[in-house]
């Protein structure tokens, strides 16, 4: 042709073009056909409202000839990608996104991540249709900025997360704005407020009252707003506190706080937490009694540890004699400390005392000793004096009443008697034994039980020397007695 | 017009389109202002002859070229930003 050279580059200002082409400058351009040469096409009539359209649409666009070159790009996509037209078209369409391409299917959308100048890749949705443009096919991709969309996916799905945390909670939370405005709340706190405080100051729905003298100085300090301004603001931790006001829970609760911080590690508020520490306080008060009780239980055990022995010292002729006497006492008084542990010192059942006290001496082949009475629950504070009443009683027996003779029988009965302190009459009664002389003086064995009966339990000791067996009758008062069940134990022999 | 100081325009327009009409009107305003009498207009419809744009690879319409003075110049659209065309072309206003 003599117009021109067909081996220069027909884009010399491809740049130009495209630029004059994008800003409306030109409403025509010169297409170089193969086989009928260049023709002009117009781009007014039905292409201009289209590509004023495209131009102006908030999605990122392009068109791609058949073998997928970038031939026009919108000035949102430049936007989204950071490039200039100028390098965008020209480029393989594939070229313009991170990892998988997306698959183009007329009219479907596709997910893919988009390249930027500088930046991660953005995820977009992609979607295309096929156009024509002057005989030509083209395709016309839209892509849609993901990014928000997904942002918005990911604060919806922190929010639920948060949510379900807080209604998780078996503590009262709240979050505080930075003005101390309850912005959520867990179900606990607005079970607590009896409404939902959110919206709310935090020291309108919760007034709070020191829980102990320490605390209520703290507490002091602030006002109702400075406080709010210090729970939403500054990390506080371990107050204890009250709720106060009409119909208030009566409860105390530890009241916490920590900032809650956003993704740029600012400070947006505050996570206020009202721990009920109601069931802590009372343990820690019951260990404390517990801790003083046994402390006054142990000293009372050495105390009659030491009384014993000396008594045990007195009255024994030898030094074998004492270590006999008191070890067998020593023995009794670990036994009634074994039933208590084992009791959790609630009491023991008197027929259960007397079938442990008595046990060496029951033999099943043998029923020396008889055990019969309603059924009745021992204090803890009896089980220790009468344990060893019921050794001192048994070693008597062993040595010089019914147990020393192979005939020698044991029937011990009690009953409950009536009035406000309401009282146990027991009645020990020695059977075919020796034959009983009342003896010159008391023994040692005699004296404690009677001293037991009358000093520990706030009882009485009869003694009737009856020729055909010896009969203890012991009677004391056994306050915070419980029957245990209507029926008797049933004759207990054995 | 002598031919060392002459400026031998050349337009390439596509019949009557709004840019092409507004781009023949817009080149007369200019040159008529500055340079009067020393100017010269060839007007060249592609879709007469859409051959010539081979010439000089046009591929947007309207398209001016500078033919003289030399080096060749190009302008691209329709000449209504008056400053851009007085640069694009090298004359100095008035």
């Amino acid at each position: 042709m003599s117009q021109g050279d067909p081996k220069l580059p027909l884009f010399e200002d491809a740049d130009e073009t495209v630029a004059a082409i994008h800003q409306g400058d030109i409403d025509a351009v010169v297409v170089m056909r193969s086989l009928e040469g260049p023709q002009v096409i117009l781009l007014h009539g039905a292409e201009e409202p289209y590509r004023v359209l495209v131009e102006r649409m908030s999605d990122g666009a392009l068109t791609t000839g058949p073998d997928g070159v970038v031939l026009y790009v919108n000035e949102r996509l430049c936007e989204l990608t950071g490039y200039p037209s100028s390098r965008l078209v020209g480029r393989g369409l594939n070229s313009l996104f991170e990892g998988e391409p997306p698959k183009l299917v007329p009219e479907v959308t596709a997910e893919a991540s988009l390249l930027r100048n500088g930046d991660d890749a953005m995820p977009v949705a992609v979607w295309s249709r096929p156009i024509s443009i002057a005989d030509t096919t083209a395709t016309l991709v839209r892509l849609s900025d993901l990014s928000i969309h997904r942002r918005a996916e990911q604060i919806a799905a922190a929010e639920r997360f948060a949510r379900s945390v807080l209604e998780q909670a078996t503590e009262a939370v709240v979050v505080l704005s930075p003005d101390g405005h309850i912005t959520h709340a867990s179900w606990r706190a607005e079970q607590i407020a009896k409404r939902s405080p959110v919206g709310s100051k935090f020291s309108e729905v919760f007034q709070l009252e020191a829980d102990s003298t320490p605390d209520a100085r703290t507490l002091a300090r602030f006002s109702a707003e400075s406080l709010d301004t210090l729970l939403a603001t500054r990390p506080f931790h371990g107050l204890e506190v009250k709720l106060c006001g009409d119909g208030a829970i009566k409860s105390t609760f530890l009241l916490s706080a920590g900032p809650l911080v956003d993704d740029n590690r600012t400070n947006v508020g505050s996570i206020v937490t009202l721990t009920d520490i109601t069931e802590r306080k009372r343990a820690e008060e019951q260990q404390t009694t517990m801790v003083a009780e046994l402390n006054h239980r142990v000293k009372n055990i050495l105390a009659i540890v030491q009384s014993v022995a000396a008594q045990t010292m007195r009255s024994s002729g030898s030094p074998e004699n004492f270590a006999v006497a008191f070890d067998g006492r020593l023995k009794a008084l670990a036994i009634a400390h074994d039933i208590l542990t084992q009791t959790r010192w609630i009491g023991i059942g008197l027929s259960e005392l007397l079938a442990t006290m008595l046990a060496p001496y029951r033999a099943p082949e043998e029923p020396r000793i008889s055990i019969l009475g309603p059924a009745v629950l021992l204090p803890a504070r009896a089980v220790v004096p009468l344990s060893m009443v019921l050794h001192e009683l048994t070693t008597n027996a062993a040595k010089y009443g019914a147990l020393s003779t192979r005939r020698g029988k044991i029937e011990i009965t009690w009953q409950l008697g009536g009035g406000v302190d309401q009282s146990i009459e027991l009645v020990w009664q020695e059977r075919d034994g020796r034959k009983v002389k009342p003896p010159a003086q008391a023994g040692f064995g005699t004296k404690l039980i009677d001293r037991v009966i009358s000093h520990d339990l706030d009882g009485k000791t009869r003694i009737d020397f009856d020729p055909a067996g010896i009969r203890y009758t012991l009677t004391f008062p056994v306050r915070g007695v419980a029957t245990q069940r209507a029926a008797t134990s049933g004759p207990a022999t054995a | 017009m002598s031919e060392l100081d002459g400026y031998s325009l050349r337009l390439y327009v596509a019949g009557q389109t709004p840019k092409s009409i507004a781009a023949i009107a817009n080149l007369k305003k200019i040159c008529d202002k500055h340079l009067p009498g020393r100017y010269e207009i060839e007007i060249i419809d592609l879709m007469k002859d859409p051959a010539l744009a081979m010439r000089h690879q046009i591929v947007a319409i309207p398209t001016l070229i500078r033919q003289l003075p030399e080096p060749l110049k190009r302008i691209i659209g329709d000449l209504s930003n008056a400053e851009k065309v007085l640069v694009g072309l090298d004359i100095r206003p008035n």
